[in-house]
């Protein structure tokens, strides 16, 4: 799989950062499922991170901090080597291949219908998130009615492709709209184009699929 | 306080890998203590920054401590530096308190930490090794301009959206962009292929 379109810095460095929220943060954390580039780029802002942390200045601790650490040492048990991941009992999204293995744990549910040849699939958050999370599921060929919305909209192509005149777009590629883009989008792959999308803000797509989309997700 | 010139940093680097190691082999309090002294209040000022009590931001820094010591065998300096690894450490707990709803005696990052391990693709990471990364984000940090590493700062540690950036220092918010993208660029470049 070569991937062509990256997670943009600002993205990178907020995943890094930890200040994300959750719905953006599994858009980001697909893309990354399948491209080591900007994996090794969130390390090196994570190491970032850590030589910032160095660099801030010191607040003293409270009198007895240490101290009220030091008697809890014993109370925990030294964490088992391993990543934890082994432990997680996948269980959602058999069929959808590319996701981060923690996603498979939020709650799954069926393809819905919303326009001619397109069906969607939220996935469940376990909290409240700014940002939606849904799989959309295109047939080949379906052309998206140009649209537009009041937020950023990230896209990370799990299977098949499609191509609007910002470039074209894969498995693993990941799309960042900021709100301001109107593309037509065209799947022009021979299978059925399968992406998680996460999206902020209302849709206001324009013509049928607009009207049928308006209700159909509740934004 | 660390070492400022990237020799004396890289040594700092070595030197705190070492005390985890001593933590995780030998349970050794000594090099906890040391640890402590190091990176408790830098995490306390840490949580300030994004908006703690003092209170609550002397707690965590305590928590973090505290995680450093339980999960001191699980880090691997071949895939990360002990600064970046405490980092992740604070920055877990952050998240953590920040969904919090209730307070509850302990902390549980355990849910955080797997929503950051997405590493599981089929080719592994590319490019360096954790030591060669940390050594060259030092030293890349060291040859920013400070108006960039402030930028990268603000990024990082008060949870600031871009445009909060711009306010704060007084810039407009194409300036923190192409900041910000200056500064990547030149870590791309000093990490090694970057398409």
């Amino acid at each position: 799989m070569t991937i062509r379109h990256h997670l943009p810095d600002e993205l990178l460095t907020s995943f890094a950062a930890g200040t994300l929220d959750l719905g953006q943060h599994v858009a980001v954390a697909t893309h990354l499922v399948g491209c080591s580039h900007c994996r090794s780029m969130v390390r090196a802002m994570e190491q970032v991170g850590g030589a910032v942390l160095e660099r801030l200045p010191p607040s003293e601790m409270s009198a007895g901090a240490f101290a009220a650490v030091e008697v809890r040492l014993g109370e925990r048990p030294a964490a088992v080597p391993g990543p934890a991941v082994q432990g997680l009992s996948e269980q959602g999204f058999r069929d959808i291949a590319g996701l981060p293995p923690f996603v498979r744990q939020y709650g799954d549910s069926s393809w819905k219908w919303i326009a001619p040849k397109v069906h969607f699939r939220p996935i469940v958050l376990p909290r409240p998130s700014e940002t939606r999370v849904f799989l959309l599921r295109s047939k080949p060929g379906t052309r998206m009615v140009e649209h537009t919305h009041t937020g950023f909209e990230m896209t990370c192509v799990l299977s098949g492709s499609f191509a609007h005149d910002g470039g074209h777009f894969g498995p693993g590629d990941f799309d960042f709209g900021d709100g301001s883009d109107d593309h037509e989008v065209v799947i022009d792959s021979a299978d059925d184009c399968i992406c998680l999308v996460a999206m902020q803000g209302d849709l206001k797509l324009q013509g049928m699929i607009g009207r049928l989309l308006q209700p159909l997700i509740r934004m | 306080m660390p070492n400022e010139t990237p020799d004396g940093a890289a040594l700092d680097a070595a030197r705190w890998a070492a005390l985890i190691e001593a933590v995780a082999l030998r349970q050794d309090r000594d090099a906890f203590a040391e640890l402590f002294a190091q990176f408790a209040p830098r995490i306390k000022t840490f949580m300030l920054r994004s908006g703690a009590s003092a209170q609550s931001a002397d707690e965590l820094a305590q928590e973090a401590l505290l995680a450093v010591w339980s999960k001191a065998t699980l880090f691997d300096p071949t895939t990360a530096g002990a600064a970046a690894w405490i980092f992740t450490i604070a920055r877990n707990l952050r998240i953590d308190e920040l969904r919090r709803q209730k307070r509850t005696p302990t902390h549980d990052t355990a849910e955080v930490d797997l929503e950051f391990q997405v590493d599981t693709g089929p080719q592994p990471d590319a490019g360096l090794a954790a030591a060669q990364v940390e050594s060259r984000v030092r030293s890349a940090l060291a040859g920013l301009p400070e108006e960039q590493v402030r930028v990268i700062e603000l990024s990082f540690f008060e949870e600031k959206a871009h445009a909060e950036i711009a306010q704060a220092l007084r810039i407009p918010l194409g300036t923190v962009k192409s900041r910000l993208r200056l500064a990547m660029n030149r870590l791309r470049g000093l990490l090694g292929d970057f398409s």
